[in-house]
């Protein structure tokens, strides 16, 4: 039973390492709590599904189509919402984000209604029994979508170009620039690649939880915050072991503690990683300049 | 004078405009009896809020239409309550003091209906709730009602089906952390354990997605049944779960799964199931094929649970001003005095306490629709 | 005379100003980042109530309790976390109130998910209205004393302030306990308002309302909590009345605060950043951001 708790837990941490990956870029970037990802990643399952059940385009693509529609949004918002202050207090963008939170939602609310929708499954339904534990195939597909969109997104980071200009950009945004880099481009590339990771996990969990809802974004979007900062937030690694862990820590709060209880073993955990480690598990601590 | 000054003024003057602007109460209109409605129109639970209220809608149509009044008019004034209580608090007051309404269908989560009792019992409003399932909610408030099926009377009816009529003696119960969940596993354990034997108790939390841990618990206890305690979106979830990991027990619960949606999410993993019901939507009798009908003339679904009870609950405030008489306290003592009301949701009665008498159906998943067993 | 409903919505105001002030002093004046307070709302609210219902507590006493019981626990969770600075400590004031959430959810003495009910109706306007003044008045006199010095210097840098020989660690738990102690009385004062209370109300999205509160309202202003936990309760309630819009309420607020945001970044009443007056909002962008330079060549 050991393992197979395990294996649920790292299936579903390994969506939330993905949520958890849109957060931690845009933080790295411009240290902000986009609090709009979670709505991004419920439009990517609405663009998925539509596209599955209305259009009837072949599930792969759909895939990619959400994505990209999800990172045109991000971006949009990223303009329209977070740009304009983007010389203001921290915390007037993070209002100004949990605004447009609540704008995509209570919208999405009013154009798709709030029945749940049914997500198809595009896989025949399939379990594969090993002698340590049970997986279906769609858990197969979400575990090996997930990790290859995060060797795609740590191989983009770490040797492309745009990924260098990136970290340099997250590192130190001035001298990036008298590098030339154009730090406004840099912000839209960035928001952009986290929110089709966010859309790509949002249709992942609709084909793996097979509904579709307005208000889906919320909860996965704050487990995908904690996730962030658990790892260390603005650290891509730390994302990934971040969510991989929370979920990991769900789980077993569950199974051997309370099911009652499960998330607040999970934040308790939390708490007393961040007090023996308090920039998080990979991150780096801060360093004061006096 | 300063920016900042200059911005203090221009909010409070919105402040204010905006304040005096609605305080003005809408003129009285003869012939118009106001009719209430609170519920979460948006956020997680709007889909309960919004089928509510589609129930109301039609009930209402129908008696304006029908004449049935004769000169009364009925208007629906309903209020978002995001499906938090407090701000369910202030749409109750909001009805009242503001829109003067005459009675009030909700609200529709227990959390709501027990924020807005006691604020219905001050202003001497009588308030139905269509789907308020915790336990005691009616108690002591001679202005709150219900029209919801009693936890009791469904587990058992459940129970002694399952042990008597499917052979079943292994129960398992999952069930959402919340009043509606609670009361039915508090019900279920009870008339479980002197009838067989339970094996296994998990719960989850609200809007849950991922019920793995808590199967792969209770696979291990080794069950023939899983009663789930929670409405059709988990209940779906769990069932499509529950066969991914091969647990293959006959699943059972009570009316909070009988909803389309139910299949349509589950699919063949729902296959069979059983669960309680007060609503049949297939059911032959003209009452119950005229609201499926014209529900799916104005909305374009198909009703579900909550739209029917909600229907019924305008049903017997429409017949409580008929037989009693339109002022807020003669709707009370006719809703109160309701007796073997042939309702959609089958016959009502509300007890001395406003809760309600209710016959139960069990309803089977055969072949991707809801059959009548029982 | 105002009828009940507007009554009640200006104890709301008046409640959420109590709330709202309380978290200014630890975000606006300390600046450290707490986005749980409403765990301290929901202690308040249960342990007065509690004493109320189970051994028929005199209000005033009642509320006191649950605000003594909020400032041990605002000491007991503050002494720990407080050395995390920024996210770190608002994501673990955030899952501290998670926990208080799903503890009073799965207690049989709070009612657990079913909510606590028969909390006999006794906060009136008048009681709130002192209430608030009372809040004020404390936290103005907290602010211009030796306290408050050391809190705003904790805010403009805390390496200098420890540098002068101030007790950072000290001063923030202090703080933490007088917000907390605030929090409480809100707390009960509304759950003595509605007669009942579950935990879902105040959950996470409760302490966003309150630090919308504080930042749309200026922060570091005790005008501006009053205006923001105003604006907070009002907007949503004003929306109310919209007719046949009132469908598109919830998309409005949202678009409201997006708008506000761009239009007074610093808050209703905050003030105009400036290069000789290094406002609080000027402080926090520098510290948190780390953006200020980065920014504006933009």
């Amino acid at each position: 039973m050991f393992v197979q708790q395990l294996m649920n837990g790292v299936i579903l941490g390994s969506t939330y390492a993905l949520i958890a990956l849109g957060y931690t870029m845009v933080y790295g970037i411009i240290e902000l709590i986009n609090f709009a990802h979670g709505e991004i990643y419920m439009f990517g399952a609405f663009v998925g599904l539509l596209l599955v059940t209305v259009l009837d385009i072949p599930f792969f693509l759909a895939f990619l189509l959400a994505m990209a529609l999800g990172s045109l949004l991000g971006v949009t918002v990223e303009y329209l919402a977070y740009r304009p202050l983007r010389r203001s207090s921290r915390l007037s963008a993070l209002i100004s984000a949990i605004g447009a939170s609540f704008f995509l939602s209570n919208l999405a609310l009013l154009i798709m209604g709030s029945q749940p929708f049914s997500f198809p499954n595009p896989f025949e339904a399939k379990i594969y029994h090993t002698p340590l534990f049970i997986i279906s195939r769609v858990e197969i597909t979400v575990l090996l979508s997930s990790l290859i969109l995060m060797i795609a997104l740590t191989f983009f980071v770490q040797r492309t170009k745009i990924g260098k200009a990136m970290r340099a950009t997250a590192q130190d945004k001035d001298t990036a620039s008298l590098m030339g880099i154009n730090i406004d481009r840099i912000i839209t590339i960035t928001f952009a690649v986290g929110s089709a990771l966010g859309a790509a996990a949002g249709v992942m969990v609709g084909i793996y939880f097979r509904t579709v809802t307005p208000t889906m974004g919320f909860m996965p979007g704050l487990k995908g915050f904690v996730a962030a900062v658990l790892g260390g937030i603005g650290n891509i690694p730390g994302a990934m072991l971040g969510g991989i862990l929370l979920g990991i820590a769900e789980v077993m709060g569950a199974a051997y503690i309370s099911s009652q209880y499960r998330d607040a073993v999970a934040f308790a955990l939390l708490i007393i990683i961040l007090l023996f480690k308090p920039a998080g598990l990979l991150g780096r601590p801060a360093q004061e300049k006096v | 004078m300063s920016r900042k000054s200059y911005w203090m003024i221009v909010t409070a003057a919105i402040l204010c405009l905006a304040m005096a602007m609605v305080g003005c109460s809408p003129e009285e209109e003869a012939g118009v009896l106001k009719i209430g409605n609170v519920g979460p129109l948006t956020g997680g639970a709007a889909n309960y809020g919004i089928n509510v209220l589609r129930g109301i809608e039609v009930a209402v149509d129908e008696a304006n239409a029908s004449g049935e009044l004769g000169d009364l008019t009925l208007k629906v004034y309903s209020e978002d309550t995001g499906g938090d209580w407090s701000k369910a608090a202030n749409a109750f007051s909001k009805l009242i003091d503001v829109d003067k309404v005459d009675v009030i269908i909700g609200g529709v989560l227990s959390s709501e209906s027990e924020a807005g009792g006691p604020i219905a019992k001050d202003a001497a409003i009588p308030t139905i709730s269509p789907s308020s399932t915790s336990a005691g909610l009616t108690l002591d408030n001679p202005y709150l009602f219900r029209n919801c099926l009693s936890d009791e009377a469904q587990i058992e009816q459940m129970a002694e089906y399952a042990v008597n009529e499917l052979g079943l003696g292994r129960f398992a119960i999952l069930y959402t952390n919340n009043d509606y969940g609670v009361s039915l596993k508090d019900s279920f354990e009870a008339k479980a354990k002197e009838l067989a034997k339970v094996v296994a108790i998990e719960g989850f939390m609200d809007g849950d997605e991922n019920f793995k841990p808590q199967l792969t618990k209770i696979k291990q206890s080794n069950p023939d049944c899983l009663y789930i305690g929670g409405y059709y979106t988990e209940g779906a979830k769990i069932a499509q779960q529950a066969r991914e990991m091969d647990l293959n027990v006959q699943i059972l619960g009570a009316d909070g799964l009988c909803n389309v949606a139910l299949i349509e999410i589950g699919e063949e993993a729902v296959e069979g199931t059983y669960a309680t019901s007060g609503f049949y939507p297939d059911d032959p009798t003209p009452a119950v094929q005229n609201f499926v009908t014209a529900y799916k003339e104005k909305h374009g679904e198909d009703p579900d649970m909550f739209a029917a009870q909600a229907y019924d609950a305008a049903r017997i405030v429409i017949n409580a001003i008929k037989t009693s008489g339109p002022s807020s306290e003669e709707i009370r003592e006719g809703i109160a005095a309701t007796w073997n009301f042939p309702g959609i949701t089958g016959n009502t009665s509300i007890d001395e306490e406003g809760d309600t008498i209710k016959d139960v159906l069990i309803l089977k998943v055969e072949n991707g629709k809801f059959v009548r067993v029982r | 005379m105002l009828s009940p409903y507007y009554i009640q919505l200006v104890i709301l105001v008046g409640i959420n100003t109590i709330m709202a002030s309380s978290l200014n002093l630890i975000i606006g004046y300390t600046g450290q980042l707490s986005i749980g307070h409403a765990a301290f709302m929901s202690i308040g609210a249960y342990a007065s109530a509690l004493v109320t219902v189970h051994f028929n507590f005199p209000f005033i006493a009642s509320l006191l309790f649950g605000a003594l019981v909020a400032t041990l626990f605002g000491l007991l969770i503050g002494a720990p976390t407080l050395k995390l600075k920024g996210d770190y400590l608002a994501i673990a004031t955030l899952g501290f109130c998670e926990i208080v959430r799903i503890v009073f959810l799965n207690l049989d003495i709070t009612g657990g998910s079913v909510g606590l009910r028969g909390i006999p109706k006794k906060t009136t306007l008048l009681t709130v209205v002192v209430a608030v003044l009372i809040t004020i008045f404390v936290l103005n006199r907290i602010i211009n004393s030796r306290i408050g010095r050391a809190l705003i210097a904790i805010r403009e840098d805390e390496t200098a302030a420890e540098s002068m020989g101030i007790n950072t660690t000290y001063y923030k738990v202090i703080c933490f306990g007088v917000g907390a102690f605030f929090g409480g009385l809100g707390g009960g004062l509304f759950a003595h308002f509605f007669r009942f209370i579950q935990p879902n109300s105040f959950g996470f999205m409760c302490s966003i309302e309150h630090l919308c509160m504080v930042v749309l309202g200026g922060m570091g202003s005790m005008w501006g909590a009053f205006i923001g936990a105003t604006a907070i309760t009002a907007i949503p309630e004003l929306l109310r009345f919209l007719g046949d819009f009132a469908d598109y309420r919830m998309v409005i607020y949202g678009a409201i605060l997006v708008i506000m945001m761009r239009v007074r970044p610093q808050g209703i009443i905050g003030q105009r950043l400036s290069a000789d007056q290094v406002s609080i909002g000027e402080k926090l962008f520098n510290r948190w951001a780390g953006m200020g330079t980065g920014g504006k060549r933009g």
